[in-house]
């Protein structure tokens, strides 16, 4: 398997439809996108994601998605002790209502202190398209610098800005100099990348080249998680082995970035988010990443922590816990299992997420006979095939027969749910649960992400579900209130992707 | 982090803590008319984020049936930048007819095809020939912000959908322009009751926006009204004052939005004679709507004469010039409370700022305020900072963003403006005489749930 390498030369992170081939619109079963993804299986070109035989459909309507820069925000924009600058007119600023709450929750969450976000945004106007934006965003990075003294400062890019060409490297460059503190610039612009999950690798592209120490001092207990402003869980799970906990991006501190290199492996809750800082870390600084089905349901747990156990010579004490946590489980998951026989449910997330929540879905005895994922990378990074976590849900729990890519297009899920009725849809992300909310069917939006990971994770989502399904009368009573905005001739379209085959159907 | 340097002052370019959308946020305009259905063609975020900021974490309003991930957008890639997206608009466009029901589209372009030089207008107005009813507004990033797109909305559905018209005029009918919708957190409460009491006093009324709002037939009788109420500091002029050119429709401009009886019978009173209406009837209204209004006050007096433990003297209002005016009146008219900095954050065209701050210098026969206009977060904080509240912590009406400094003041908090993003709002209105009640509960509620 051809190892993808990471480019830190420039500044611009290679995009993720580049590196790793990412789709964004496809339908068909679970089993058929794992083989032509060509990861851990033969595809028809042999093995590489490179070579793979994905091909995305593409129709004339869409809804409105998700941009790059709007995962820089949620990402470098939640570093602590830094600022981040949008270099932007104020439209992109906007996003800083949302990453605020994100923010505020996530301390809190995290028995933090809670305070509101710092960000600033350059505020660019008519003129600034004509004459360029550098002056003001010189402005803004030092307004950064002189209020809050940060130990960072990020610029990220706007649609804008690149269009009209501002020099921003130049600016960061500049800075960095000048402040004696890491100035990141961050390549996001929307229309860069067909998928935001790009927005993730630009800012760890940007953490990589400026922010992880260059020449680290190893602490063999330390544990890269890559994860959002989860719950702490690993610091209790990873503790039985004798390990410390370094959460990175949101909610660290610029010191946690820094000593990213110093760790004993990396791991991560998801290997959409993950990917690139993983294969990064272990290509620049020897910090191995853990190359193991993630950490969803029993069997993915158990070899996760094993992995993790092997990687940091503490084989024993995995093998206790694994134990240990099997017996504590296992009275409450039969139960878990006989009260939701017979329950369907629908996971409609990111993509290597979707096939951890399908795993633990699939433990509780929850049948899935249809999922979405906003994107689909047929490889990560590592181009590791032990990472398949798609094939791994796969070999381990079954087929699942509907199985879509679907960019948060909302007027194709009402077909999708149609095709499988599930009781329930897991979502992260906005935009699909309310129109499911209008069906009737309830959703659990995962918040607080880590709420399925390992073994605890399994008992908390069965039990979500269980009061998610109480849920049900709230929706169940709109969905007889309410009418879609959506004509008759294409909700009785049985076949969501069928703009993709037949575009001329829409002018006839 | 790091210690706050007290010394940085000076407005720059930057801005921190927004306080509004961009002109595409304007898309809130079009979903808010029951019906209307915007179409952005934009980069693939920017719908997103005008959604989460205005709709989502302002108040939870909810995207209804055309906001949130409805609304169709070319979600602009790399070709549309290289090569332009008027091919890319027109599919889209033509398959939204198929797929969407809605009686209007609204395409609202943000910065790439306002940059790129996308010819929107010559692709809609294919449609148009068509006879399909659709209109576009440029609403580019760069091009101003929420309130201003919000103008440009309104215009474009006026001039490319409702038409020419030259026949008779209603007599007491009435078109309202007033708050903001989903950037106002309250908006549809307050165009409720603002409806219920024009309707009380005798007027036929053209609400526009929001679960009154009988959509795009209401629109179309627009030219009909025999005028324009413009209940704002500013917003809603520019389309009053075209309106007026394009109708010959007479406009009263009103700029306090009345909360509390006082104020709402003044209110009802100007627009009354200036509408010509049976005094009788309006007469009857306000007595009956002042009697229940007074019944409610005259039982919260005992809490307000008898509380204990201390209630809030001096305010502090951060927002909209719309509810910051409101607000400010209601409580140095209606309570009797103290100002103690007003701040209004909109970005006020200049023009209509002197006049604003006049309104604050008058706001009643015994007391003069003033008010300051800033948009960056990090200044209106310096500046609630430096403001002396005397002797008890102030009851500050602002957002989220003022949470920490409301910490630091040891002040009760209620938010009333975007973003509000630790309040759920329906139904939920602070204007008129019932709104009013729902403020006093929230303001008091706030103070006294801290007291143990």
């Amino acid at each position: 398997m051809a190892k993808k390498k990471i480019n830190l030369k420039t500044t611009v992170v290679e995009n993720r439809e580049q590196r790793l081939g990412t789709i964004i619109a496809w339908d068909g079963k679970a089993s058929d996108l794992a083989k032509e993804s060509a990861f851990s299986r033969q595809g028809c070109g042999g093995g590489d994601g490179n070579q793979c035989n994905l091909c995305e459909v593409r129709g004339p309507f869409t809804q409105g998605s998700v941009c790059s820069e709007q995962i820089v925000g949620c990402q470098a924009g939640n570093v602590r002790n830094s600022v981040l600058v949008q270099h932007s007119p104020i439209g992109c600023g906007a996003g800083q209502v949302e990453w605020n709450s994100l923010f505020r929750n996530g301390l809190a969450q995290r028995n933090l202190p809670v305070e509101s976000i710092r960000i600033l945004c350059s505020n660019l106007k008519e003129s600034d398209m004509v004459f360029g934006g550098v002056e003001k965003l010189r402005n803004t990075v030092q307004d950064a610098w002189d209020r809050y003294k940060p130990e960072a400062i990020f610029i990220s890019t706007s649609c804008s800005t690149a269009i009209i060409g501002d020099d921003i490297d130049g600016v960061a460059t500049e800075f960095t100099e000048k402040l004696k503190i890491p100035v990141v610039p961050l390549h996001c612009e929307g229309f860069r990348s067909k998928h935001w999950s790009t927005g993730f690798d630009s800012t760890q592209h940007g953490i990589l080249r400026q922010i992880v120490r260059k020449n680290p001092k190893k602490q063999e207990d330390l544990v890269n998680v890559i994860n959002l402003w989860g719950s702490d869980i690993f610091t209790p799970m990873l503790g039985e082995l004798g390990l410390r906990v370094n959460y990175i991006v949101d909610l660290a501190t610029v010191e946690q970035l820094a000593q990213l290199s110093e760790a004993a492996c990396t791991v991560g809750f998801c290997y959409t988010l993950s990917s690139y800082l993983a294969a990064g870390l272990e290509q620049e600084f020897g910090v191995p990443e853990i190359k193991a089905p993630q950490p969803y349901g029993l069997v993915g747990t158990d070899a996760w922590i094993r992995e993790i156990g092997r990687v940091t010579n503490r084989e024993e004490k995995a093998e206790a816990y694994i134990e240990k946590s099997h017996k504590k489980i296992e009275k409450r998951l039969n139960e878990l299992r006989k009260e939701l026989k017979g329950v369907k449910g629908y996971v409609a997330t990111g993509s290597a997420y979707a096939h951890g929540i399908i795993a633990v879905l699939k433990e509780l005895g929850v049948e899935v006979n249809g999922s979405l994922t906003f994107h689909h990378d047929p490889v990560y990074d590592s181009g590791d095939p032990k990472q398949d976590s798609l094939a791994h849900v796969i070999d381990n729990y079954g087929d699942i027969p509907s199985f879509s890519v679907s960019n948060r297009q909302q007027f194709q899920f009402y077909g999708l749910l149609k095709r499988v009725n599930p009781d329930f849809i897991i979502i992260r992300h906005n935009g699909l649960a309310p129109l499911a909310s209008r069906l009737g069917i309830p959703a659990a939006p995962l918040g607080d992400e880590h709420i399925a990971v390992a073994y605890d994770g399994i008992i908390n989502l069965g039990e979500t579900i269980l009061d998610l399904l109480a849920h049900k009368t709230f929706h169940e009573d709109l969905a007889q209130h309410v009418k879609l905005p959506y004509k008759k001739w294409w909700l009785d379209q049985e076949d969501p992707f069928i703009l993709s085959k037949e575009p001329n159907i829409v002018s006839q | 982090m790091s210690s706050i340097n007290e010394t940085i002052k000076e407005k720059t370019n930057s801005i921190s803590q927004i306080r509004y959308g961009c002109s595409i946020g304007a898309l809130y305009t079009a979903a808010a008319i029951p019906g209307v259905v915007p179409i952005t063609h934009c980069g693939p975020g920017c719908a997103d984020k005008q959604y989460l900021a205005l709709a989502f974490y302002n108040g939870f309003q909810g995207g209804g049936y055309s906001g949130g991930a409805v609304p169709p957008s070319v979600n602009v890639s790399e070709n549309e930048v290289v090569f332009g997206g008027e091919d890319r608009l027109r599919e889209l466009i033509e398959s939204s007819l198929k797929i969407i029901d809605a009686d209007l589209f609204v395409v609202l372009t943000g910065c790439v095809p306002d940059l790129v030089g996308d010819d929107v207008g010559s692709v809609v107005g294919e449609f148009q020939d068509r006879g399909v009813n659709i209109v576009y507004a440029e609403t580019g990033g760069f091009r101003g912000n929420n309130f201003t797109g919000h103008e440009l909305v309104v215009k474009s559905i006026i001039d490319q959908y409702v038409g020419n018209y030259d026949g008779e005029k209603e007599q007491h009918s009435v078109n309202v322009w007033s708050l903001l919708p989903f950037q106002n957190t309250f908006w549809r409460g307050d165009l409720e009751e603002i409806k219920r009491v024009l309707e009380g006093i005798g007027l036929k009324v053209n609400i526009l926006f929001g679960s009154e709002s009988e959509g795009v037939s209401e629109w179309k009788s627009i030219p009909k009204a025999q005028f324009n109420l413009v209940l704002s500091p500013w917003l809603g002029l520019e389309t009053a004052k075209h309106l007026e050119k394009k109708y010959n429709q007479p406009f009263l401009h009103i700029p306090v939005v009345p909360i509390g009886a006082k104020e709402t019978t003044r209110f009802l009173h100007e627009v009354s004679d200036f509408a010509g209406l049976d005094k009788e009837k309006v007469e009857a209204f306000i007595k009956k709507e002042e009697k229940r209004y007074y019944y409610y006050l005259e039982h919260f007096a005992d809490f307000y004469a008898e509380w204990w433990w201390g209630l809030p003297a001096k305010f502090a209002v951060v927002g909209d010039s719309a509810y910051n005016l409101a607000v400010t009146k209601f409580l140095i008219t209606q309570l009797g409370l103290i100002p103690g900095k007003q701040i209004i954050t909109e970005n006020t065209p200049e023009e209509y700022q002197e006049a604003i701050r006049n309104e604050y210098k008058h706001i009643s026969d015994k007391v003069s305020t003033d008010v300051e206009f800033i948009e960056d977060g990090y200044l209106i904080l310096e500046s609630l900072r430096n403001t002396d509240f005397g002797h008890k912590p102030p009851v500050l009406f602002a957002t989220t963003w003022e949470r920490d400094v409301a910490k630091e003041l040891n002040a009760s908090i209620v938010e009333i403006g975007f973003p509000a993003s630790y309040e759920v709002v329906l139904s939920r209105s602070y204007v008129g005489y019932r709104g009013a009640l729902n403020l006093l509960d929230k303001i008091y509620t706030t103070a006294i749930s801290t007291s143990a």
